[in-house]
C-alpha cells in the first residue's frame, strides 16, 4: 500500500461565513423566544417554507443534534435517553434530542433547544421523525401537526402519483387552518410566494455550486457541503443564505477557471451516500492522505428540493402550496430503489465517479434499506466499485474507526488498481 | 383458487375486496424455524427480524396457487423492503396499498382511491370483475366472522379456551378460505358453550406488542402459568373487534373501518394505543400486561416508554420483552417470565 503525501483540502472562504449564518439561525430563534414569537419544531422534509410564510420561526431538532454530536455531547445526551428507556437500537438523532430535552439542555452550543409553540412532523423521511414529535409533543403538552406522504414505491404509476399529490396539498391547507388557529392569523400570499421565489433561488444555487464539483479537479469539498446544507433545511424562504451560497458559487466558480481543486492532488473522484459521522467529521479527511476526495453526496444535494422538472419557477409564485406537495412526494431522499439505482449509475457518469461510499446508518433503517441492492446493481450492471460503511450518524459508539478505515484503505487500493488498467 | 399473498405489518388490508374477485387471501407470515440467510443479502441484519423472516420464506419459494402479492403500509421496514421484494420475488402481480398513517377524513377519501386502484389492478391482472355488490356480500361475511371471534375471544377470559388454541383459530382465518372458516368457528363456539373451565390456576395475560405469528410462543407462556385473556394484536383483536357498516358505499365503509378500528403503534397518534389498552386491562381484569417487541421494531420500542409510564400510574404490572423470533430463544425468556408470573402473583 503506498500512501501519498498528507494534503489537506481547502474549504471554501465563503464557507467559513457559514457559522455567522447559521449564527444568526439561532440569534433569530433565541430571539423569537425571549419576544414571546411563536417558534415550530419542523422535521427535516416538511416544506418549512410555510412557517416561515406565517412569520413563525423554525427550529430543526436534527439540525441541533448534529450540533450535539459535533461538539461530543450526543452520546451522553443519547445514554439518557437510552435510561430513559429508548432502545439502544432506535434513532440517535431521536435519542440525541430527548436527552437533550430530558436534561433541559438549552446551551445552544451544546446542541440544546426550547418548548416550541407547536411542532411540524411528516413521513415524508421515515416514521420515525413522526414517532419523535408524537412523543415530544404529549410530553410539553403542545399541538402537533403531521404530513402524512404515501410511499412511493418503483411500480408506483402517474395516476396513483396524482391522488397521492391531491392527498398532501389537502393535508397542506390543513395544516394552514391550523396554524391559523393557533396564531391568529392567515397566511398572506403575497409573503408566501416571496418565501417559496427565495427558497427556489437558494436551491438553485446550491444545484449550480454542485455543478462545478463535475469539473476535474473538483473545486469544492464536503467541507463546504456537509455544513453548507445546513441552510437550505433551516432557513428556506430567507434572502441571508442566498448571499452566502453566491459567494461560495463565485469562489468555487473562480478556482474552476483557474484549474484549481479542493484538492492539490486529485487521484480518486468518490460519492457518499448517506448522512456523514457528524461526530466525527474529520473521519473523511483521512481520504485525503490517498488523494481521494468525495464529490457528490445524495444527501447534501437533495435538501435542493427544487429538482423536479415538471416544477417551474412560475408553479412555485403561483401555487406555491401545491408545489410544495409535488415536491415531498419527489424528494431526491426518498427515491424508490429503481429510481435510485437510476440516478447513481447516471450521477457516477456525470461527476466521473471512480467509486461509490454507501453509509449503511445503523439508526436510521429507512435510509439504509435498499443499500444492499442497490451496490449489487452499480456493481453488477454497471461495474461501479462500491463500499458498504457500517456506522451511525449520531451515535459515535457505532463506528469503529479502525475497521472502517482498514476497509477505506483496500477500497483505494481497489481504486488504484483498476486506474493501471 | 387463485390466492393473493398479504404482507401487513398491522391489519390494514381489506381483504373483502379479494374475495368479491373469488381471490382467497392469504395472510403471509413468518417461520421461525428458518435460518436466515438469503434475505440478508437484502437487507441489514438491524432491520427488523419478522420482515427479514417474512423475506427468507419469499426467497425460499412461494406456494404455486400465490399469484400474486399486496404490501400494505405498515412500519417503515416492510414499506421500504417493498422494492427489495418486487426485485426478487417472482410474482406477476405486486401492489403496494398506501394505507394511511393518519385517521382523519381526508385519510379515509385517499384510502378510498387507493383501494378503488387496488381493484382496477386486481381486474385487469386477473381479468375478473369486482362490484360493489360483490364487496357488500364479502363484507357481510367477514362480519359475521369478526362477530364470532368476538364470542370466541371471551372465552379466554373465562379460562375455558386457551390463548394459544385462540391464536391459532386466527391465524386460520387470516389465511384460509373465508366461507369455510365461517363453519369452523361456529363449531368451535357450539363446543366451547359445552366446555367447563380448565383446572389449572393461570395468571391473567394482556398481551400487546409487535405481529406475534408464532403460536408457540404464546403456549409457551402458558406452560409457566401465564394465560392470555385478552389482547390487541394484529393477529387477536385488532382484526375482529369491530365490524364494517353493511349498508354504506363499500369502500368508503372499508376504509372507515380500517381507520377508526383500534389504533396500532404504526399508525399516528399512536399513543392512543394505551387507551385501548388500559381499557382491555379493566374490562378483563388482568393481572399483568406484557408487551412484545420483534427485535428491532421500531413502532413498538418509541411507543414502550409511555405505555410503561401509564401502567406504572396505573400500578398495573408490566413487562416489556425484545424476542429474536427464534424458538431457541424461550428458555432464556422464560426466567423473566417466570419472575413476571411472580410478581403478579404478589399482586
Amino acid at each position: 500500500m503506498s500512501k501519498g503525501k498528507i494534503i489537506k483540502s481547502e474549504m471554501l472562504g465563503a464557507t467559513q461565513k457559514l457559522k455567522n449564518e447559521m449564527g444568526r439561525h439561532y440569534l433569530a430563534i433565541e430571539q423569537a423566544y425571549r419576544e414571546g414569537k411563536p417558534v415550530a419544531w419542523a422535521t427535516s422534509g416538511t416544506p418549512v417554507e410555510l412557517l416561515y410564510a406565517m412569520d413563525v420561526q423554525p427550529s430543526l431538532p436534527e439540525n441541533s443534534a448534529t450540533i450535539s454530536a459535533a461538539q461530543k455531547y450526543s452520546q451522553n445526551f443519547i445514554e439518557v435517553a437510552e435510561d430513559a428507556g429508548y432502545s439502544y437500537d432506535l434513532c440517535s438523532y431521536f435519542k440525541t434530542n430527548m436527552g437533550v430535552t430530558l436534561t433541559e439542555t438549552t446551551d445552544l452550543g451544546k446542541g440544546g433547544i426550547r418548548k416550541p409553540t407547536f411542532m411540524l412532523s411528516s413521513d415524508v423521511i421515515c416514521d420515525t421523525h413522526v414517532d419523535w414529535f408524537q412523543v415530544q409533543a404529549e410530553r410539553y403538552k403542545v399541538p402537533h401537526f403531521t404530513i402524512d406522504v404515501p410511499h412511493v414505491v418503483s411500480n408506483t404509476t402517474n395516476k396513483q402519483k396524482n391522488y397521492y399529490k391531491k392527498y398532501v396539498i389537502e393535508q397542506l391547507w390543513k395544516f394552514l387552518d391550523f396554524m391559523a388557529d393557533i396564531l391568529g392569523h392567515e397566511m398572506d400570499m403575497e409573503k408566501a410566494k416571496e418565501v417559496a421565489k427565495n427558497s427556489y433561488e437558494l436551491s438553485m444555487i446550491w444545484q449550480d455550486i454542485y455543478k462545478l464539483r463535475k469539473n476535474i479537479p473538483s473545486p469544492v469539498s464536503t467541507k463546504d457541503t456537509f455544513g453548507g446544507l445546513f441552510p437550505l433545511f433551516t432557513m428556506p424562504g430567507l434572502k441571508s443564505p442566498i448571499k452566502l451560497y453566491k459567494r461560495m458559487y463565485k469562489e468555487a466558480k473562480q478556482r474552476v477557471d483557474n484549474g484549481v481543486g479542493a484538492l492539490q492532488e486529485e487521484n480518486f473522484r468518490l460519492m457518499l451516500s448517506g448522512i456523514p459521522f457528524w461526530y466525527n467529521l474529520k473521519f473523511f479527511n483521512i481520504l485525503e492522505q490517498w488523494g481521494a476526495i468525495i464529490v457528490y453526496e445524495p444527501y447534501t444535494y437533495s435538501f435542493s428540493k427544487f429538482m423536479n422538472p415538471d416544477i417551474t419557477k412560475e408553479m412555485i409564485m403561483n401555487k406555491p402550496v401545491e408545489s410544495m406537495a409535488e415536491l415531498m412526494l419527489s424528494f431526491w431522499y426518498i427515491y424508490d430503489l429503481q429510481t435510485r439505482i437510476k440516478r447513481f449509475e447516471e450521477t457516477v457518469k456525470e461527476y466521473s465517479i471512480d467509486g461509490v461510499l454507501l453509509h449503511n446508518n445503523m439508526s436510521c433503517r429507512p435510509n439504509s434499506c435498499g443499500l444492499y441492492d442497490l451496490k449489487k446493481h452499480l456493481m453488477e450492471d454497471f461495474d461501479i466499485p462500491c463500499l458498504i460503511i457500517d456506522a451511525d450518524m449520531n451515535d459515535p459508539r457505532k463506528l469503529n474507526d479502525t475497521q472502517v478505515t482498514n476497509k477505506i484503505e483496500s477500497f483505494i487500493e481497489l481504486l488504484r488498481e483498476r486506474k493501471k488498467k | 383458487m387463485t390466492k393473493i399473498a398479504i404482507v401487513d405489518s398491522g391489519v390494514d388490508t381489506p381483504e373483502e375486496i379479494l374475495m368479491a374477485a373469488d381471490i382467497t387471501p392469504v395472510r403471509f407470515l413468518g417461520d421461525p424455524s428458518l435460518n436466515i440467510t438469503k434475505a440478508n443479502e437484502h437487507v441489514p441484519p438491524n432491520h427488523c427480524i419478522w420482515a427479514r423472516n417474512l423475506l427468507e420464506r419469499a426467497l425460499n419459494g412461494l406456494d404455486a396457487d400465490i399469484k400474486g402479492l399486496i404490501t400494505t403500509h405498515g412500519c417503515d421496514c416492510t414499506n421500504r423492503e417493498f422494492d427489495i421484494w418486487l426485485e426478487c420475488v417472482d410474482l406477476d402481480f405486486m401492489y403496494f396499498l398506501n394505507a394511511p398513517l393518519k385517521r382523519d377524513k381526508a385519510a379515509i377519501k385517499f384510502f378510498v382511491n387507493d383501494m378503488k386502484e387496488l381493484i382496477n389492478q386486481i381486474e385487469s391482472k386477473f381479468n375478473v370483475k369486482i362490484t360493489p355488490d360483490k364487496i357488500t356480500e364479502a363484507i357481510k361475511l367477514t362480519n359475521k366472522i369478526r362477530n364470532l371471534l368476538k364470542e370466541i375471544s371471551e372465552y379466554r377470559s373465562k379460562m375455558i379456551l386457551k390463548g394459544s388454541e385462540f391464536h391459532e383459530l386466527v391465524k386460520k382465518v387470516q389465511q384460509e378460505d373465508k366461507k369455510q372458516m365461517l363453519i369452523v368457528l361456529e363449531s368451535k363456539l357450539e363446543e366451547l358453550k359445552t366446555k367447563k373451565p380448565f383446572p389449572e390456576k393461570m395468571k391473567r395475560i394482556l398481551l400487546t406488542g409487535s405481529v406475534i405469528d408464532d403460536t408457540e410462543f404464546i403456549k409457551n407462556l402458558e406452560t409457566l402459568g401465564l394465560q392470555v385473556v385478552i389482547d390487541d394484536l394484529c393477529i387477536g383483536t385488532r382484526y375482529f373487534w369491530d365490524s364494517i357498516e353493511e349498508k354504506a358505499d363499500p369502500i368508503k365503509a372499508l376504509s372507515k373501518y380500517h381507520l377508526t378500528k383500534p389504533i396500532y403503534s404504526t399508525k399516528i397518534p399512536s399513543l392512543q394505543r394505551f387507551d385501548n389498552l388500559k381499557e382491555f386491562a379493566e374490562k378483563y381484569e388482568v393481572d399483568g400486561v406484557l408487551n412484545v417487541a420483534q427485535k428491532f421494531c421500531e413502532p413498538i420500542l418509541y411507543d414502550h416508554p409511555h405505555i410503561s409510564k401509564e401502567f406504572k400510574a396505573l400500578n398495573m404490572p408490566y413487562l416489556f420483552v425484545e424476542i429474536e423470533y427464534s424458538r431457541e430463544s424461550f428458555k432464556q425468556l422464560a426466567t423473566r417470565f417466570e419472575a413476571f408470573a411472580e410478581i403478579i402473583g404478589g399482586k
